[in-house]
């Protein structure tokens, strides 16, 4: 196993190296900077080209790349531009939030998704497999932020029983913050709930349809325990590989979600920077995002190397 | 070949559903009993507030006020003005502050005096003030605020005034004498925007690690995205303020969602509601709206003065004769406003109804300018900020000029490429955007703001007249028969040379829960709540 981890580090290295190069150039290729930002619509030339020339944007673009490379490697994200404070101190604020409702939201995709997926394969209701069907439609059709605004006019405008927005920590009152963190996660969830959930039902559909559940009934099994230990585990795997890649979508949509709900994560903060063009922030958002998708990527590579020995000799 | 598949149903019994869903309702109800509300933690409802507002309108001590804001504080722009400037006033004094008629009042300056000539302002500065940390207040305090602001690198707009302060002299801790280069007519101007910052910490203060000023509350945490959290500041020179016990920005950057919070009283009180969700506001008795007279900014057509045939005064006349200025502020700006040729609000000691009405909805005499210039048809870029209120400004410019034969392409831009190119004097024949500074002494709109700078424009527009009755508005008196003369002259060289063609003046909105009482907002939308208090 150290042998292929090893093989495959320095293709990890080269698409890090090679996303950094390409973070930084396209950034620069879009028309504004910092400085215009900084100086304002009221501000004169003069003003806009000192701050141009105090945050290093004067410096020929391979001494600013080796800066920000540097400095990443030294441990050291430098300060943000055009927000304030340190780059670091502004991701590690907006990591936890968005961790917090990712893995919220993910907890609602498997208990939703279940569900669905349960209800839709073996319920004898016509009713209520037409209603889980009508649901997850709506949940795949509607988009994020018109369900957000719809579930905070509910719950919050109307019912008055959860807050319209906010975040307070999990970890520091859990009672208030998982109220916070209902509408945002399930908001969030409801699309990736839908796909689980029709996924499910026709993975549990084909397994109820194999010749080995038909000779477990004839052989006089109980439905429940033929579709919980024979059906259920066979129909898995296909799904949990779904759930992966549903995760990575989960923290993309964060984005817009956090807008709606007011959630301070690395949405939010991607946004600002964003439109402020704060390079430093900018750059390391999306670099952690590439190390991110990199590291799953190997970790995955890992697995299967380990469920699979002929892939540790190819 | 049909597929089978088993009979039986493998789905839950009806027992063991009942089951899942009393275990579920125990826990739910568990729950619900054994935790706090965050609803009721966040306030209560608006419509509670209301009707507790009108019971009880006496100041009363206590509660933590709620500010809905769509932008976060951003300590790099501590010292401009930025889109978010709400907190200046509660963490800082400034040295002044004007009245509804443009007067300046006592805040750290007690008094004032000019020399004769115009040459020099004495300031008797407030004693007994102390900064956050426990160190007095002092003229140092004041020669470093000035100072701060005519470095380039804090972008401050009125680094212009700043920088006429050419000395200084310290007669003992509390009174400075200011020395001017030439006499400005528009230093309380300067006085009502500066912050006096704790000149020890101010490197902390832009990274937004420390604030330490002399105001009504103390910073407790800046969370980036999430907003500010202030408390009272207990030894605050004014006795017995403020009432609150503390002050929480919280940023909201979606409109429905910032409508939300303050509908179901998250939030007590926000300035950044869209024109056009405040017909909703309007329409719950909760909430209450007042409006600032001196404005939120104004709304602009800019014109390159280079691109023909715009470099043609009477085609940008034209322009400024189609627009239905009306429509634009019932549309746009949901009626709050003033629909205006002119830039003034009228606060202004510059506004004048002539000036205001100067350019009506006329396509007929707007399309007569067009051909008198030579043209029957045009068709020109106007670039816009890519942002929903913007955007309509710009679409509803658009119909407009179409009316009389311009055909406008939209350039939809996002705000940091837009600012860059307005800095650089790089615009296409036509923008939309919006300009400040025309809410206090009229000199420093031609001063501070860029798009009307006298010596170097966006629109590239150069006039000696105009640099010499700016001049001439800067450095004579603010008030009397020379001061409205020079004022006037300059409104009617704007509206003349209409390279920037005002459409409306934007309203300073407050959208308010009515037991909350004593808001104001300084010129600059410094907000002030030393008097604020929560009723009932």
């Amino acid at each position: 196993m150290r042998g292929y981890l090893l093989r495959r580090l320095p293709s990890a290295l080269f698409v890090l190296l090679l996303a950094s190069l390409l973070v930084f150039a396209v950034l620069r290729l879009v028309p504004g900077d910092p400085a215009a930002v900084l100086a304002g619509p009221d501000a004169s030339a003069e003003a806009e080209a000192a701050i141009r020339a105090s945050l290093g944007l004067d410096d020929p673009l391979p001494a600013q790349y080796a800066r920000w490379i540097g400095g990443l490697l030294t441990g050291d994200l430098g300060p943000s531009y055009a927000i304030g404070g340190r780059t670091a101190d502004l991701i590690g604020d907006g990591i936890g939030a968005t961790v917090e409702l990712t893995l919220g939201a993910l907890l609602f995709v498997i208990v939703l998704g279940a569900a669905f997926g349960m209800v839709g394969a073996t319920s004898r209701n016509r009713w209520l497999r037409g209603t889980v069907r009508i649901l997850t439609t709506g949940a795949l059709a509607v988009p994020p932020f018109v369900t957000g605004v719809l579930l905070v006019l509910l719950f919050a405008v109307l019912l008055g029983v959860l807050p319209p927005g906010g975040r307070v920590p999990l970890l520091t009152a859990p009672d208030l913050g998982v109220q916070y963190l209902l509408l945002p996660a399930l908001c969030l969830a409801l699309p990736s709930a839908a796909v689980l959930g029709r996924y499910l039902e026709d993975s549990i559909g084909r397994a109820l349809s194999e010749d080995y559940v038909r000779t477990a009934t004839a052989a006089g099994i109980a439905p429940r325990r033929l579709l919980w230990r024979h059906a259920l585990p066979n129909a898995l795997p296909p799904v949990v590989t779904l759930l992966g890649m549903q995760t990575g979508h989960l923290l993309g949509g964060a984005v817009l979600v956090e807008a709606i709900f007011a959630w301070p994560g690395l949405g939010q903060l991607a946004e600002q920077a964003l439109v402020r063009r704060d390079y430093p922030v900018v750059q390391d958002l999306l670099l952690l995002l590439v190390t991110v998708f990199v590291l799953v990527q190997l970790v995955t590579d890992l697995v299967h190397a380990w469920l699979d020995p002929r892939i540790r000799w190819e | 070949m049909t597929e089978t598949r088993p009979s039986t149903p493998t789905a839950p019994t009806r027992r063991a559903t009942l089951r899942a869903a009393g275990g579920g309702a125990l826990l739910l109800g568990l729950g619900v009993t054994g935790c706090r509300s965050a609803v009721s933690e966040a306030g209560s409802p608006a419509g509670e507030a209301g009707e507790a507002g009108k019971a009880s309108t006496e100041p009363r001590r206590g509660g933590t006020l709620s500010v809905a804001v769509n932008a976060d504080f951003t300590p790099s722009l501590l010292f401009a003005q930025s889109a978010q400037s709400l907190q200046q006033r509660l963490i800082y004094n400034t040295l002044t502050r004007y009245d509804d008629r443009l007067k300046p009042q006592p805040e750290l300056a007690t008094s004032w005096e000019y020399a004769k000539d115009g040459r020099s302002l004495t300031l008797a500065l407030r004693t007994g003030v102390t900064f956050h940390d426990g160190r007095p207040f002092t003229a140092d305090d004041v020669i470093f605020a000035v100072e701060n602001l005519q470095s380039p690198l804090r972008a401050a707009q009125l680094r212009a005034t700043a920088a006429v302060v050419t000395g200084f002299e310290k007669r003992g801790d509390h009174e400075l004498v200011l020395k001017l280069a030439h006499p400005v007519n528009n230093l309380f101007d300067l006085f009502e925007f500066m912050i006096i910052a704790d000149r020890n910490s101010v490197e902390d203060a832009v990274t937004g690690k420390r604030l330490n000023g002399t105001g009504p509350f103390r910073l407790t945490r800046w969370s980036p995205g999430s907003g500010l959290s202030l408390r009272r500041n207990e030894t605050y020179w004014r006795p017995g303020r403020p009432y609150l016990d503390g002050v929480e920005l919280r940023v909201v950057p979606q409109a429905d969602a910032l409508l939300s919070s303050l509908r179901t009283g998250q939030s007590q009180l926000s300035f950044s509601v869209p024109g056009k969700n405040l017909s909703v506001v309007a329409a719950t008795p909760e909430l209450a709206i007042s409006q600032y007279s001196t404005g939120g900014g104004a709304v602009y057509l800019g014109v390159n003065t280079t691109v023909a045939p715009l470099d043609d005064k009477t085609v940008r006349q034209a322009l400024a004769w189609a627009i239905d200025r009306e429509r634009i502020l019932k549309q746009v700006l949901g009626g709050y406003g003033l629909a205006s040729a002119a830039p003034w609000p009228k606060s202004s000691p510059a506004f004048t109804e002539a000036g205001r009405t100067h350019y009506t909805h006329n396509p007929g005499k707007a399309r007569e300018l067009l051909r008198s210039a030579g043209h029957t048809r045009l068709d020109l870029p106007l670039l816009h900020v890519n942002l929903p209120g913007e955007t309509a400004v710009a679409e509803a410019v658009q119909y407009d000029l179409r009316q009389i034969g311009v055909h406008v392409t939209l350039q939809p831009t996002d705000s940091a490429a837009a600012q860059k190119n307005l800095i650089s004097q790089n615009m296409p024949g036509l923008w939309t955007m919006g300009h400040g500074f025309a809410q206090v002494q009229p000199s420093t709109l031609a001063v501070s703001a860029y798009p009307f700078n006298e010596a170097k424009n966006t629109s590239r527009f150069r006039s000696a007249a105009y640099t010499k009755v700016v001049r001439e508005a800067w450095t004579g008196p603010a008030e009397g028969a020379r001061a409205n003369a020079l004022r006037e002259k300059i409104t009617d060289t704007l509206l003349d040379e209409a390279f920037i063609i005002d459409l409306a003046i934007r309203g300073s909105v407050q959208v308010s829960a009515r037991k909350l009482h004593g808001v104001t907002l300084n010129k600059f939308t410094y907000l002030n709540l030393d008097d604020a208090y929560l009723a009932g």
